[in-house]
């Protein structure tokens, strides 16, 4: 019998609280494709300012901020983007840079730590002089953190010398910084000066910030611009979006300064998880924890969170020996499990 | 000075009640990605039952509502659709079936009712013995109401009978129901009933159902289990999503009933400007007015709705002589004479200077 639900498949179930939806009912709003929804306009203005860029576009998904960002930056048909082979554009967004967008993708090789190395990734920037039979370079995508690496945070350093490169290669640079607050606080690096190399940024605010909805990109004025129109395309031009925008504004306000604290619960989890004997943990710097199980166990990873499950504690199984769970506001979570 | 605005540029302006707003607040959600949003779920579950069809999917606006549809039915490569070369699929979405989706549009005369004659929907199929030049046809599409036309009804039986050419043929039939609801009131016909021919239609929330965000695409259990996965690839999937579903679940409870006021409305504003010299109105079915200004009033469009825009009154003007008036349950029957009164003034300028 469960008398208790503890959610760790993803920091992506936070549901929102009291002061956001007191926030939605009360949000001032109007029709953001006609004119502009002026809760959302507030959000996208707090957000550039934020992240250091001139202009900020929301969203309703991760998903469609990376594929927007990555398709308005190859807009011209035969583009190649450079991004992780272990990557969330590459692996979890149904191929849609291709299969929508048109754009190649080339691989490099994610490292442990989520970076490529600079020398991998400027053999794969295709040579002009072969363009009769090459696609051409446009974009380079980081992520930051870096998810399947573990919630793995990429320097200011290591993301300026990408931006360098790209430069000298006349290409754009694109951060899915889904978890862009999580490095930053886990670096002590204020979230601009983290971002400053990149053209564009895709942020989620349905994840660690816990808002109930949505992403913003950012990025210069007229690459919003074009942005804007791609969202309409791709059919993502909401009305009176402001009802949920508001809710991204408290979220804002709440729940940055509360990162640190799942970046302690984590840790904490990882220790006590290491002291068992049959598992490992890989090394935590933010909120995603991953367990291996040892071969000398004998169970499958598919067979501890079934367990767990009964106990009301979800994780997810990634591969038969490696299971992962990731925080956010746990303790607000079971707060409001205890309530219900 | 503006005392009050009267904003009759479209019925997608709608605001959300407090109603709407009371149960956005307290809606049940979950993450609608992980697993499933018990508010969408209800939505959706209500919609698919409203409409006749198997299973319903939320998405973030009637554009994607479309773009999934034709994709999903389309989602062989080489595919070709048919669609009116005046409705919103075609002119207004940006061309996002082709630059995204990669499906060739064949357009077919939009008659001024919004049909297209069946003979000419006919001779637009792709003979497939001749494939090895042609795209494949899969799918027809019609748009109901008719925005481009005024916003006409496709009947029950025309809409049957297209979907019979499609059967014919073996291709499906979507339908762009943006503003179904209001030609279900407007014909007396349900609107599962008026929808039975369809494989898939896409109804607005947003527009005269007054919900802040969002459309529903219904069809068969298969084809939104392969739209959801679409969603998620175009970026429409929302998390804790139960907070826009709420207000839709209220919206569709509220306003339905309050369509068939929106048309009287837009028929006394018809006739009002009617008696105006020098304005001419196209016949009017549902909420949608077109007027046309007429040679002698030498006064273009656009002027006059600078001139009703200094009084509150906000209309589209869609060429220069034609101006679009678009009426919804936030319109009041007071904020109708106003408006009336506004393009008395407005056009009463143009016929001073014609000496009239």
């Amino acid at each position: 019998m469960v008398t208790r639900t503890v959610d760790l498949r993803s920091d992506t179930v936070t549901k929102p609280t009291e002061a956001m939806r007191a926030a939605m009912a009360t949000a001032e709003v109007d029709d953001d494709v006609l004119g502009y929804d002026p809760t959302v306009f507030r959000l996208e203005t707090e957000m550039a300012k934020i992240m250091g860029k001139e202009a900020a576009l929301f969203v309703p998904s991760g998903t469609m901020g990376n594929l927007i960002s990555v398709l308005t930056h190859c807009d011209v048909r035969g583009s190649e983007v450079i991004l992780g082979d272990n990557c969330h554009i590459f692996i979890y967004e149904n191929g849609g840079i291709s299969t929508i967008g048109g754009v190649h993708p080339r691989t490099v090789k994610n490292n442990s730590d989520g970076t490529m190395d600079l020398d991998l990734i400027e053999a794969a920037i295709r040579d002009p002089r072969g363009e009769i039979v090459y696609p051409t370079t446009r974009l380079i995508c980081l992520e930051n953190t870096h998810a399947n690496s573990g919630g793995k945070c990429l320097s200011a350093e290591y993301t300026d010398q990408v931006g360098e490169l790209a430069k000298k290669h006349d290409l754009k640079l694109h951060i899915d910084g889904a978890r862009i607050f999580n490095s930053s606080v886990a670096l002590g690096v204020p979230v601009d000066r983290l971002v400053r190399a990149a053209d564009s940024v895709s942020v989620c605010l349905s994840k660690g910030i816990g808002a109930p909805i949505g992403s913003i990109i950012v990025g210069s004025k007229s690459f919003i611009a074009k942005a804007r129109r791609l969202r309409k395309t791709l059919g993502g031009g909401m009305r009176q979006v402001g009802v949920i925008a508001a809710a991204a504004l408290v979220a804002l306000q709440e729940n940055v300064g509360k990162l640190e604290s799942d970046h302690k619960k984590a840790r904490l989890l990882a220790d006590g998880l290491n002291e068992m004997k049959g598992l490992r943990v890989d090394p935590v710097e933010t909120n995603i924890v991953y367990v291996e199980i040892e071969e000398g166990l004998h169970i499958s990873a598919g067979k501890i969170v079934k367990n767990l499950e009964e106990r009301g504690i979800l994780v997810m199984d990634v591969s038969p020996s490696r299971f992962n769970s990731s925080f956010n506001n746990i303790q607000s979570v079971i707060n409001n499990r205890n309530n219900c």
